[in-house]
């Protein structure tokens, strides 16, 4: 074996290597502790001392032709790899499960995060009330007119002694008075009371059950701009910077003065379009809260006040979404080709 | 309730250069909500617009054409638009003004028998009628309010009520019996013929009014009677302006279903001064348009007319709930646009306000001051301001029954399941196809379907129907609900306890597999299965889970006969946890294990499925060696099981002699229960 043989059988395989492994053995076969650039530099002892540095440079410049030529056959080879394989990357990757939560839930969870920022806590009150809970301490005594606007449904139970009857809360103000006595009638408060609502309307555009977020802040020197920012920070931060709220004079028992709060249409952005009333669409009522509702609550009309706000979840949220339910009895209908989509 | 008036009309009582899409926009922004306006010709050549306006139930004194008239003188001038009142019939057309009446009267006679019936009653005979066909004007403007035209004095009274906002009935004199109208309550059963040849069979404890011989001739503020109303023939007339008890009107139309203009007014208790107005006003209107003549002086029943009422407000209240400052001055030119006669009391800094007759029912505190100088300034006008942040105690408990759900409703979201919302009034069906007992829940008296008849005391039934619902519309059903279910107590509200329920048409393993991640989700390890006997389950396909001994949810197969109950086509699985036991044991962060850095030894063994169970097992070979960390089901294969277990020591590394050893003392106690 001399240096060329091994030139010349190097070659060879070389040429006849096909792939990055048998490549692996080359290398090992030609540069290995055991492999032939060492045989040869084994045989230096074989050779004459005037020819041993000839030699040895010989076979040294063997070992860097045969490093670099294995290096540019292993870029071939991985570049031969990498076109080998070819396949439909179109194809839908492994599936893994998804599934789905109720468009009131997230409806639910982006509210009460929204209220959480400036400070309202979100409670839990019964579903199941008295009467007075839902009227009398929200300044609506028996037979008042304004109760026709809470259509109720009551339970089939004798009534109680102090609170009268026992009815599915229509509206989810009936936490307010409650509230008020579990902070001992000691403002300040700010509670945010999201839980399902009850009324006798089955149809198009009703479901009996629905979700409404009461909204309650009493402190001292509370005034109408800070509603109004409240609100508008709300409209801003749920349906976007471009959108704002405004309030018009309305009527409710338990607040004076009272409001009705709009938001600027997300279409034409209060230009005035067929999706809205010349510009606005309804969010909900609101308003200062009624001296005779704080007295009932315990706490001193002349030394708190206070505003309150009760809106319906589905209600904003498909105002928000654009979520065109043309049925909204789909919604708790429990379909799973509505669920699946959420 | 919505009032439907005209821009021309409106004119006739207000001076203003707003045109009507002005007065729709500042208005509505300010005070009565226009809510549509629509421009109308008419075949007699008229152009006109019609504004269809929203009125609070505190607002009846400005269902009006007046009405709206002084909103609008106090709206208008604050977006630079002139505005002024031409003529206030309120206090132009009274009595005082008015010629006595003389000469020969025809007899009336009006027997009230209870104050309670009404704050007011103002009849008047009229003679010399003639009933023709109303003057065009009139005619038209009715017809675009929305309200139709019959002849010149029927017409009239519906002309008043929209001008001035003030209910009337006119009656034929000569139909009256002994001209006498007696106002007493009515006995049930009672029949009255109404206008619209309607029999109506009063309830009983009504306001009526029967003439001389006891014929029903009104069902006041409903409707009037058909045998005294105004005909061809009617010479005569008795016109009658009421105040009726707002509550027993309201009482009647519910009740009788019977609901006309007029009950809108009187159950929102209109004032009872602008009677007077309404009555000279009507006079003057049959005088020129059906030739009438006053044929009796006006009888005014009005036992007891309302106060005059002043309310005294400070500047700094005003000012403290608006939140912004305002001049006096302006506050004053607010109030008195409205009608509010206001005196300001400089050194005091308070204002001494006198209500006008119309808002006596709506003005009672200082608060409704503050509305009404906050609205006309302008709510756009006031800026946005945040409540400052304060720290309030939490409910306890509260927020993180919260924030767990959330994590639970992701959880399984993610896993694959579907969110299902479900009423919580369910079907005395639904109950009972899962052996319930609607005895034991809480029954709606006053529902509107079968389907919404009892509160329900389980989430199961529901999700039940979910998946009998969605059979065939998707293979694989997995579905979940959070909610609370409502267990009724004795002489008190219900328990509302949240559930968590999972149902789906898989498997045994697949649900129960579900519910282990989720209580590795929340960190809940050291839970016992335990045997559980559940009626709705199949025998043998049903388990507890428990915490020393308190089981806080179950997972079983919904038994045959209860599937087939259901019209269930495969078989259903079923879960039911409770929310706060899960909260209880549910850790946010799970306990810290040192890593173990020395190697473990895996030794397999046969073991006869039927000899022990696999907790047992578990428990078994745990408590005998010291080295075991935990056992792994490998597969099951002809009734043996296929068990791995898995030995360390986190002082050394284990030979496999050692862990043979371990191996060995299990299968001792095992004995006979190996393979």
């Amino acid at each position: 074996m001399n240096i060329d043989s091994v030139r010349v059988s190097f070659g060879k395989d070389l040429t006849s290597c096909t792939t990055v492994k048998l490549l692996e053995e080359l290398e090992i076969q030609y540069l290995g502790r055991n492999g032939k650039i060492n045989d040869l530099l084994q045989q230096i002892k074989t050779v004459s001392a005037d020819k041993k540095k000839q030699f040895g440079m010989d076979v040294n410049k063997l070992k860097n032709e045969i490093v670099v030529a294995l290096q540019e056959k292993r870029q071939q080879l991985f570049a031969k790899d990498d076109e080998l394989v070819s396949i439909d990357v179109t194809i839908p990757g492994d599936k893994y499960p998804k599934g789905s939560l109720h468009t009131t839930t997230y409806a639910i969870e982006e509210i009460s995060k929204i209220f959480e920022k400036i400070g309202f806590i979100r409670v839990s009150y019964p579903e199941v009330d008295w009467e007075y809970f839902a009227f009398e301490a929200l300044n609506m005594p028996a037979g008042h007119p304004a109760r026709d606007d809470f259509e109720t449904f009551f339970i089939d139970v004798p009534p109680h002694p102090k609170y009268g009857r026992m009815l599915l809360t229509p509206h989810a103000t009936n936490a307010q008075n409650r509230e008020m006595k579990r902070l001992k009638s000691t403002p300040p408060i700010r509670m945010i009371n999201i839980g399902k609502t009850y009324r006798p309307n089955w149809d198009v555009t009703h479901t009996p059950m629905f979700h409404q977020f009461d909204g309650v802040c009493i402190d001292k020197n509370m005034n109408i701009t800070q509603l109004k920012g409240t609100l508008d920070y709300f409209v801003k931060t749920f349906f976007g910077p471009k959108r704002s709220a405004r309030i018009r004079p309305y009527d409710f028992r338990f607040t004076e003065p009272s409001f009705e709060v709009d938001v600027s249409c997300g279409v034409c952005l209060g230009k005035g379009c067929k999706y809205c009333k010349a510009g606005w669409l309804e969010l909900g009522g609101a308003g200062m809260i009624h001296p005779n509702v704080l007295k009932a609550g315990g706490i001193d009309p002349t030394i708190y006040s206070g505003f309150a706000w009760g809106w319906g979840v589905e209600r904003v949220f498909s105002m928000k979404e654009g979520l065109k339910v043309d049925d909204l009895r789909i919604v708790y209908g429990g379909d799973i080709r509505f669920l699946e989509q959420f | 309730m919505n009032i439907k008036i005209t821009y021309n009309w409106l004119l006739e009582y207000l001076d203003t250069d707003a045109d009507p899409y002005e007065i729709q926009k500042y208005l509505s922004l300010c005070g009565p909500g226009v809510e549509r306006i629509e421009k109308v010709s008419t075949k007699g050549g008229l152009t006109d617009y019609v504004f269809d306006i929203e009125i609070t139930s505190n607002r009846v004194d400005m269902a009006s054409v007046f009405g709206i008239a002084q909103e609008a003188q106090a709206i208008l001038p604050q977006f630079g638009k002139k505005a002024k009142l031409r003529q206030n019939p309120l206090t132009e057309l009274r009595f005082k003004w008015m010629e006595k009446f003389s000469g020969e009267a025809l007899p009336l006679i009006l027997k009230v028998e209870d104050k309670k019936f009404a704050e007011r009653l103002i009849v008047v005979a009229l003679s010399n009628v003639t009933i023709q066909p109303s003057d065009k004007l009139i005619k038209e403007r009715l017809e675009m309010c929305d309200e139709r035209s019959l002849n010149n004095v029927v017409d009239i009274s519906n002309y008043m009520r929209i001008a001035i906002g003030q209910p009337c009935h006119i009656f034929d004199y000569d139909e009256v019996k002994k001209h006498t109208m007696i106002v007493r309550e009515s006995t049930k059963g009672e029949k009255i013929m109404t206008l619209d040849k309607e029999t109506v069979t009063l309830p009983g404890k009504d306001i009526v009014i029967a003439d001389g011989e006891g014929n029903l001739i009104d069902q006041p503020g409903i409707m009037g009677g058909f045998n005294s109303s105004i005909q061809k023939k009617t010479k005569n007339i008795i016109l009658l302006i009421p105040v009726f008890n707002g509550a027993m009107v309201r009482r009647t139309a519910m009740l009788t279903g019977k609901r006309s203009n007029a009950v809108a007014y009187f159950e929102k208790n209109i004032d009872d001064d602008r009677a007077e107005s309404a009555t000279v006003y009507c006079l003057n209107l049959l005088k020129q348009y059906a030739g009438a003549k006053q044929a009796s002086p006006i009888e005014d029943y009005h036992p007891t007319p309302s106060k005059k009422k002043t309310i005294e407000v400070n500047h700094q209240f005003i000012e403290s709930r608006i939140g912004i400052k305002i001049k006096p001055a302006e506050c004053k030119r607010i109030l008195e646009n409205l009608g509010f006669h206001t005196r300001y009391d400089i050194r005091n800094t308070k204002y001494v306000i006198t209500v006008p007759t119309p808002r006596l029912r709506d003005i009672d505190i200082p608060e409704d001051i503050v509305e009404e100088v906050a609205r006309i300034y302008g709510y756009h006008n006031l800026p946005n301001s945040l409540p400052p942040m304060v720290n309030v105690d939490p409910q306890e408990g509260v927020e993180q029954m919260y924030e767990i759900q959330r994590k639970i409703k992701y959880f399984l979201k993610h896993i694959g399941l579907h969110e299902s919302m479900n009423y919580s009034m369910i079907s005395k069906e639904l109950i009972e196809n899962m052996n319930l007992d609607v005895k034991h829940h809480l029954k709606i008296s006053n529902t509107i379907s079968e389907e919404l008849q009892y509160m329900r005391t389980s989430l199961l039934p529901s999700l039940v129907q979910n998946i009998r619902e969605n059979q065939g519309k998707k293979d694989i059903l997995r579905f979940f609900e959070i909610a609370k279910v409502y267990y009724p107590q004795d002489k008190d509200l219900p328990k509302e306890i949240y559930k968590v329920a999972i149902a789906t048409n898989t498997s045994f393993a697949d649900l129960k597999g579900i519910v282990e991640g989720l209580l590795s989700e929340l960190h809940i390890t050291d839970y016992e299965l335990q045997n559980a006997k559940i009626h709705i389950f199949s025998k043998n396909e049903v388990v507890d889970f428990a915490i020393n001994d308190s089981v806080f949810g179950s997972v079983g197969k919904l038994s045959t006969q209860l599937q087939h109950k259901n019209n269930l086509k495969s078989s259903c699985y079923l879960a039911s946890f409770d929310l706060i036991s899960l909260i209880q044991n549910a850790k946010t962060i799970s306990q810290y294990q040192p890593i173990n850095p020395y190697a473990t030894i895996k030794l397999d063994l046969n073991i006869r499925a039927d000899a022990v169970t696999f907790q047992k097992l578990s428990q078994m070979a745990k408590k005998t060696s010291k080295l075991l960390t935990h056992i792994k089901l490998i597969d099951t294969f002809k009734q043996t099981h296929n068990v791995r277990f898995y030995f360390s020591s986190t002082e050394k590394n284990l030979t496999e002699k050692e862990a043979l050893a371990e191996l060995q003392k299990i299968k001792e106690v095992l004995g006979s229960e190996l393979e």
